[in-house]
């Protein structure tokens, strides 16, 4: 589903992210991206979802190139993939159902239709009693799970979810694993950069580890 | 419902939403607005005015032809005879004394004429000719002013000419000033448009990184923009409608000191649609200029 060849990023005044990755991730797959903070995670995971593009090689999604796709062509790419932040990126002016329904907005969903889906993600992320609640006035935990439920409303087939437990108590850490689990069993293919051992272990799945911009180990 | 049409009335709610969350900021841009497009639609609605007060005046060159009130018979009919029989003269209409002076009382200044103790009026003929050249009607007066028994002659219509000359100039400096504005305008719209992006640019990022493309990202500011510019459309007719009420009265007062039923004319249904309809469209112009931009700068 995922090929990275040979891939290279190196940002404007020098600084190499990742240097010369080859790495292929199948459908239904569940990855963990390991490696010590500025190891290249996040970068990695940016280039899948186009929001950076690769100085060299080439990284593929679904057969598509998604380095090389055109500007008109990257928000169709977005719309299956579900994005986890660790800041969430929730938008504060909004309700909670609100902010479930953008992505879907976006992919121009019959209203009702969207709201029954709204809620059916926000049942899974055990969050619509609060639906009619702003986002400030959630939890770190819950935000994050806003965030996830948004991330799947559109039952995509790829979720990119980076260090989405960095924040939270142990607690709160479980359950959201728990929901990647239940993902993963239905067919998700799943990418989570974590340095967060007690998930790994939790969950098994594949591991590999980043080490200064390069593939340092798979387990 | 349709989900990209539910977008646009969304996106249409929400515009109007933001509009008057933020009554003075949005106020002023109207009012601004407001003032850019009242300067050269005021212009053109006192060309226009100025128009129809010309209007009624003619002209094509006309020249009138005083006869001395000593004149005899003799050198009357002479005059006839010549102006019948001059080639450049295309009509020829005596106008009486008496005739003269009942066209004054007729126009309502009988109050004037009433004291008078004899009629102070020449005998007159009123010339329309076949040139308009200048030239050819400063040749004529001049020749016909050295006809014996002729008191003076006058070349009415210069000034008719030249205030139609003058209307002409007008009337370019209104399509000058209009196509100023509108520039004036989309800039004023595309920087108000500019600050709603730096409020939302979290918004627009995440949406986004979420698959929303440029064009649903730049449907709500498009709004914004048209309802911002209809907005200003509609400060400018308030002012105009405000200078109008204030102009009638004293407006009135000179015409009716010249005898002169003229009343200042409002603009019309369809130009006050057509002002309405170009702010919405310059506005609108604006806001996908500024959004436009933002998104390319966002990356």
């Amino acid at each position: 589903m995922i090929q990275f060849s040979q891939v290279s990023k190196r940002y404007p005044g020098g600084h190499t992210a990742l240097e010369n990755i080859t790495l292929g991730i199948e459908k239904g797959e569940l990855v963990f991206l390991t490696g010590h903070s500025g190891a290249g995670k996040s970068t990695l995971l940016k280039l899948i979802a186009a929001i950076e593009r690769p100085t060299s090689g080439a990284v593929t999604v679904n057969g598509q190139n998604v380095g090389r796709l055109s500007r008109h062509a990257v928000p169709f790419l977005r719309r299956n993939i579900g994005l986890i932040f660790q800041d969430h990126k929730l938008l504060f002016d909004r309700s909670v159902i609100e902010n479930t329904l953008l992505p879907l907005s976006i992919a121009g969903f019959d209203r009702r239709e969207a709201f029954k889906r709204a809620r059916a993600a926000l049942d899974k992320v055990g969050l619509l009693n609060r639906e009619k609640s702003m986002p400030i006035a959630l939890s770190g935990g819950e935000q994050q799970r806003l965030c996830i439920a948004r991330a799947v409303v559109s039952r995509p087939a790829l979720v990119l979810a980076d260090e989405p437990t960095g924040n939270l108590d142990t607690g709160y850490a479980i359950d959201i694993l728990n929901m990647f689990r239940d993902f993963h069993r239905v067919g998700t293919t799943l990418v989570i950069s974590t340095h967060d051992e007690r998930a790994i272990q939790a969950m098994g799945g594949r591991v590999v580890q980043l080490d200064h911009g390069t593939l340092a180990a798979e387990a | 419902m349709n989900g990209w049409l539910a977008h646009h009335l969304a996106s249409f709610a929400d515009a109007l939403r933001r509009m008057l969350r933020t009554p003075f900021s949005a106020g002023f841009t109207a009012l601004a607005i407001g003032v850019a497009i009242t300067l050269p639609v005021g212009m053109y609605l006192a060309v226009s005015n100025l128009g129809q007060l010309a209007g009624g005046l003619p002209t094509q060159p006309e020249i009138s032809l005083f006869l001395a009130g000593k004149a005899s018979p003799a050198e009357r009919e002479a005059i006839q005879r010549k102006l019948e029989a001059h080639p450049d003269i295309e009509q020829r209409r005596f106008v009486s004394s008496e005739a003269a002076l009942e066209r004054l009382n007729a126009q309502g200044l009988s109050d004037i004429t009433a004291g008078l103790e004899r009629n102070p009026l020449p005998d007159a003929w009123v010339l329309t000719l076949k040139q308009s050249a200048p030239q050819a009607l400063d040749t004529l007066r001049k020749e016909l002013s050295a006809l014996p028994g002729v008191e003076s002659v006058h070349a009415d219509s210069i000034w008719a000419e030249r205030l139609q000359a003058i209307l002409g100039i007008g009337r370019m400096l209104v399509l000058l000033l209009s196509g100023l504005f509108g520039l004036a305008l989309i800039a004023i719209a595309s920087n108000a448009i500019r600050a709603q992006i730096l409020v939302r640019r979290e918004e627009i990022e995440v949406s986004r990184l979420i698959g929303a493309t440029d064009r649903y990202i730049r449907r709500p500011f498009l709004y914004y923009g048209a309802l911002q510019g209809a907005s200003g459309a509609l400060a400018a007719l308030g002012i105009l409608a405000l200078l109008g009420l204030a102009l009638q009265g004293p407006v009135s007062q000179l015409a009716t000191l010249y005898g002169s039923p003229f009343r200042l004319t409002p603009l019309s249904l369809p130009a006050g649609a057509a002002v309405l309809g170009a702010a919405t469209l310059f506005s609108w112009l604006g806001a996908w200029i500024a959004v436009t931009r933002a998104l390319r700068k966002f990356g």
